[in-house]
């Protein structure tokens, strides 16, 4: 009787370990996985290989308190003849010719009662990938930061931003 | 159940539960990007403000629409524009939600076969109109075209229509058509209309009846003219009133008369200024002989003020520089109507007033409108079997006309009933076919608000449903009728107008961005015309007073002549004088309700000749005991009777008794009590403000806080604020305030952020008091909560983190002025009025705590631009939602850190005091009273 249950305490001591470690993985995956998005942007093509600036797209970033997605428009100017031979760039054309916005999936969602500008960020001159990680390597937009209070806070102390709780919470 | 069992199933239950919520939140919010890319100038995410024109009213103020990524969001005034200069009332602050109301009209609407009104096209809907038009014109019968008030461009458009398509243009529906006025001004100096009143160029203003802060003719302007004036301190006003408005109480001298008494009072003030050769224009022998003469004791015992007063009255109105006198609302919408406005009018005449502050030449442009006489001549043709179609444009006729004149039984008679409609009102509903009308702010058009003033309307959204402008409207069906066309389309023939009188297309775009052009108009010098007048005068019909038992049915500042109640927000806000928000209600004398030992909101019934009706009682001092007073648009149509002769509404009822029935009615009176029971909220004199500044009753456990740069207070000046609410509606409309209806506020639960509070003393003066969160350094509300979510930020705000609080309500509890409010529920704005929330404040769910934060996105929106601009904010970059619309400029923002700024220099003027000083919380907000200029006689 004494023999069988040390060997079983100590198997069920690791396992409940291993289970809370692999379910927080399954979480963290979940949560922060890319999402199917419409149309499979490469950021590392744009961003990385072809070396546009992040601001060429999102103009707004430096105005206003949304970066914005860029009009389609924007994606004409290059795609009017650019790899036209790409299936996803196909999609993209299709959307043009029916004259319908790509519903793109939003990844960074901050909730509602949270005030952010970007203008305000960028102006302090900060990088966007401080936030947003390295967009010139990733395929697929994921969220790389928690974007939690305790995320922008560290920060705020760090540089000597505000830290009053109205800067940030509406 | 073994216990072993429990533990299995505790343990298999919580399992179940932990792995339920396991499941990941996951944003689905879509990002839809623009397929063609805005304009350089235009950002995302940033508002823009548009000039438009506001039609709540046919006062036409100006106003700038507030639009964020499409959608206007807030309406406030055009601060350039000349007659509200930046403010706006209650009305035009809550009809943003006019252009949302989820009850609009949404396409054309046609009857079926079965009698129903179904929705049709556009195209079946103007065709079948276009062919009763013209298949009246073969038969011989007469079209009309009856709309409510109409100015400028459309104006002309109507008429040009109306020659097209053989209509006959009637004179314009308005409940409120000042017809007595009008009609005194037609014949004394041949001006069918309602002057331009030049208030500011006033010392001495003598107003009888006419609520100049509530609803008469153009009541923001009026409120900014007098508060313009007394600032100068060049203005004394004596107001004549059988009731109790507000206006009344708000003037300088209050002057109680009985009802239908008016005409007394201005004959022997004619007399008197005869008299005593005080006149500057001679009055014509045979007109002096036709004047009515009373003794001075048979004036004081008719309008029940002493023969000092009226002597005092009438040296004060002789004698004045400048002296204005304004008759009209109440005073002129009975039996002696005509009497009051033409006695006025002599009085103008007599004392000069025609020559300086009484402007013809910039009317009112009222000269369209009709009266009740217009609908009884309607009736007429309607009987005689005349009528081909009936269009009726923007008016409700059937819901308002008064019930003598039998309009809804007539209006069975005509061939084709057409409505132009924004609402299926009661007229909308008996027409064949109900064309939907879009908002001003979805179309283009103009308004010509006074003579020689165009405002402009531009469209700030794309139209919500399937409607059109009454000038498209027009122009389609005039082309279906006769072929012809003035232009493609109204905006284009707009365009084309506005182009020809501004001579070029920059001018056009700078009157779009200034919102209005005043144009040079002929001059009108007018003269006494003695004729007619001398003969009405030698028959006048001056009745004795009411004495007993008067009703009185009073405009409300709330609902105008009632159009303003679909609004939801206009019944949320409580009656400034009674603070009752929904339901009905009489109000008496307190000496009435003794007599009758009944108290506020016990249920009377009301009876008069024309009915009978049971409301709640409301105490109201002030009110002599002979009369009580229900709101205009409270009492049933069916109530009212027509004045033959001018064709007014008469709003004067006699023989009208009260009696208890025993009943308490769920009324909602949301003040505790109106009187301040000596406790000297606003003190009344200056020995209860002694110790009056920094620093002192502020002992406290915690140690002070210190302000750098900014500590934001507030300036409310108590004798320049007139209590119009404007700032409550402001307030709601900018911060997403719910609007929680009736049941809500019998419990206690009203939402708004600011309040005013009356408080009548034994004199029955009215001091009102504004109470929003006074933003205390030593804020009770801060030390209780337990989650921290109120606290005092560096800026002097007392702040809430919405989404921290977890609404123990200790706040509410400690906080001596009951300026939070508490999320009951989760808050939800129908479709598609959700469009008009503004993004840049949350929208707090159930369970949340919340009040004022003096428009905190307002202040980091300033802060943005100084920091963009690399300085600190100045005095005036921020202005609260509240000091925005306030047409007295009674309320003042800024940084009390900065000695120089406004609200520095009004918070330690001598007249400053703060509420309830002596519990030593140290409010930012500084209120300003002198209370020097209320008398009653």
């Amino acid at each position: 009787m004494k023999k069988s249950i040390v060997p079983v305490l100590f198997l069920g001591y690791f396992g409940l370990i291993a289970g809370v470690l692999l379910f927080m993985g399954f979480y963290w995956q979940a949560k922060y996985s890319p999402p199917e998005q419409p149309i499979h942007f490469p950021h590392d093509v744009h961003a990385g290989k072809l070396g546009l600036d992040c601001m060429f797209c999102h103009r707004y970033a430096d105005k206003s308190i949304h970066a914005t997605v860029p009009a389609m428009q924007i994606c004409m100017n290059c795609h009017q003849t650019a790899a036209h031979d790409r299936p996803e760039v196909q999609k993209l054309l299709k959307y043009w010719e029916n004259k319908e916005p790509i519903p793109w999936i939003k990844v960074h969602d901050l909730p509602d009662f949270v005030y952010f500008s970007h203008k305000r960020h960028v102006k302090a001159g900060l990088d966007c990938a401080n936030c947003h990680g390295n967009m010139k390597v990733v395929q697929q937009v994921r969220q790389t930061r928690t974007l939690r209070m305790g995320f922008c806070v560290s920060c705020h102390r760090i540089k000597g931003a505000p830290t009053d709780c109205l800067t940030c919470h509406k | 159940m073994k216990r072993r069992d429990f533990l299995k199933l505790m343990g298999m239950a919580s399992t179940a539960t932990l792995l339920s919520s396991c499941g990941v939140e996951r944003t689905t919010e879509k990002l839809i990007p623009f397929l063609i890319p805005p304009s350089e100038d235009y950002i995302p995410g940033e508002s823009y403000f548009y000039a438009s024109t506001c039609t709540e009213c046919p006062a036409h103020c100006g106003l700038s629409v507030k639009v964020r990524d499409f959608n206007p969001i807030k309406l406030e005034g055009n601060a350039d524009h000349p007659l509200n200069s930046g403010a706006l009332c209650i009305r035009g602050q809550s009809s943003i939600m006019r252009l949302y109301h989820p009850e609009r009209v949404k396409q054309p609407l046609m009857r079926d076969a079965s009698g129903k009104l179904v929705p049709v096209s556009w195209k079946e809907a103007l065709g079948k109109v276009a062919q009763a038009l013209q298949v009246s014109g073969k038969s011989n019968k007469q079209n009309i075209y009856l709309a409510s008030r109409t100015t400028g461009s459309l104006a002309e458009l109507i008429d040009w229509f109306c020659q097209r398509a053989d209509v006959e243009r009637f004179p314009e529906y308005e409940l409120f058509n000042h017809a007595a006025i009008r009609q005194a001004n037609a014949l004394l100096f041949g001006q069918n209309d309602i002057p331009g009143y030049n208030i500011e160029a006033a010392d001495f203003l003598l107003t009888v009846g006419a609520d100049l802060l509530e609803t008469f003719v153009s009541p923001v302007r009026y409120t900014r003219q007098i508060s313009r004036a007394r600032k100068a301190g060049q203005l004394s006003w004596y107001h004549a009133e059988p009731h109790a408005s507000l206006t009344g109480f708000k003037a300088d001298y209050r002057l109680r008369i009985a009802p239908r008494s008016e005409p007394y009072l201005l004959a022997f003030l004619v007399d008197y200024v005869v008299t005593n050769k005080l006149n500057r224009h001679s009055l014509p022998t045979s007109m002096r002989a036709a004047l009515p003469k009373f003794s001075v004791q048979e004036v004081s015992k008719q309008t029940g003020l002493d023969s000092r007063t009226l002597n005092e009255l009438g040296l004060k109105l002789g004698k004045a520089q400048n002296p204005l006198i304004i008759s009209g609302g109440v005073s002129t919408a009975h039996d002696s109507g005509l009497e009051v406005a033409l006695l006025t009018g002599l009085l103008q005449w007599l004392l000069g007033m025609t020559e300086s502050t009484v402007d013809f030449t910039h009317s009112e442009n009222y000269h369209r409108v009709g009266s009740q006489k217009d609908v009884a001549r309607l009736v007429r043709a309607l009987e005689n079997g005349q009528v081909g179609v009936l269009m009726v444009s923007r008016a409700n006729p059937l819901g308002t006309a008064v019930p003598e004149l039998k309009l809804a039984d007539a209006v069975t008679k005509a061939d084709l009933r057409v409505a132009l409609t924004q609402f299926l009102d009661e007229t909308a509903q008996v027409s064949d076919v109900v064309l939907p009308l879009s908002h001003a702010m979805e179309s283009w058009g103009d308004a010509e608000s006074r003579r020689g003033l165009v405002s402009v309307m531009q469209p700030t959204v794309e139209p919500l449903w399937d409607t059109r402008s009454e000038g498209d409207v027009l122009i389609s069906l005039a082309q279906m009728v006769s072929g012809k066309t003035l232009a493609p389309t109204y905006q284009e023939w707009l365009f084309q107008r506005w182009k020809q009188a501004l001579g070029s297309n920059e001018a056009v775009d700078a009157f779009l961005k200034k919102g209005y052009y005043e144009k040079s108009v002929p001059a009108i010098r007018v003269d006494l015309d003695a004729r007619e007048a001398t003969r009405l005068l030698a028959n006048a019909q001056i009745n004795p007073a009411v004495g007993e038992g008067a009703l009185v049915a009073a405009p409300s500042i709330r609902t105008f002549d009632g159009r303003s109640a679909i609004l939801p927000l206009i019944p949320e806000i409580p009656d400034p004088l009674t603070t009752i928000s929904y339901g009905e209600w009489v109000s008496v004398s307190p000496a009435v309700a003794r007599a009758m030992n009944a108290k506020d909101g016990h249920q009377v019934r009301l009876k008069t000749e024309r009915g009978e009706l049971l409301l709640a009682l409301k105490k109201q001092p002030g009110l002599a005991e002979g009369v009580s007073v229900v709101h205009r648009d409270q009492l049933p149509a069916d109530f009212f009777t027509m004045e033959p002769r001018t064709g007014e509404v008469k709003v004067l009822f006699k023989r009208v008794s009260l009696e208890k029935t025993g009943v308490k009615v769920a009324i909602p009176i949301l003040s505790g009590s109106q009187s301040q029971h000596g406790r000297g909220l606003i003190p009344k004199n200056l020995s209860h403000r002694e110790g009056h500044g920094e620093g002192e009753g502020g002992e406290t456990l915690y140690p002070p806080h210190e302000h750098k740069t900014y500590r934001w207070g507030m300036a409310i000046d108590l004798d320049a604020c007139v209590a119009c609410s404007a700032c409550v509606a402001a307030c709601h409309i900018e911060n997403n305030v719910p609007w929680v209806g009736k049941e809500e506020h019998l419990k206690g639960r009203e939402m708004s952020w600011i309040r005013v509070e009356p408080y009548y003393d034994d004199q029955e003066h009215l001091d009102t008091l504004i109470m929003l969160c006074q933003q205390c350094d030593n804020a009770p509300c801060e030390s209780v909560c337990p989650v921290f979510a109120t606290y005092h930020n560096p800026e002097g705000l007392n702040a809430m983190v919405y989404n921290r609080c977890v609404g123990t309500r200790y706040c509410h509890n400690n906080c001596p002025y009951k300026v939070r409010r508490f999320n009951w529920f989760d808050h939800e704005w129908p479709e598609p009025m959700d469009r008009m929330i503004n993004p840049e404040i949350w929208k707090r769910p159930k369970g949340v705590m919340e009040k004022c934060t003096f428009c905190v996105q307002r202040i980091r929106k300033a802060e943005d631009l100084a920091k963009d601009e690399g300085r600190l904010v100045q005095d005036g970059d921020i202005v609260p939602a509240c000091a925005q619309t306030c047409p007295t400029d009674a309320i003042v923002f800024g940084n009390l850190l900065d000695e120089e700024a406004r609200v520095s220099k009004l918070a330690h003027s001598e007249h400053a005091f703060r509420v309830f000083e002596v519990l030593g919380v140290e409010p930012a907000v500084h209120y300003l009273y002198k209370g020097d200029w209320k008398h009653e006689s």
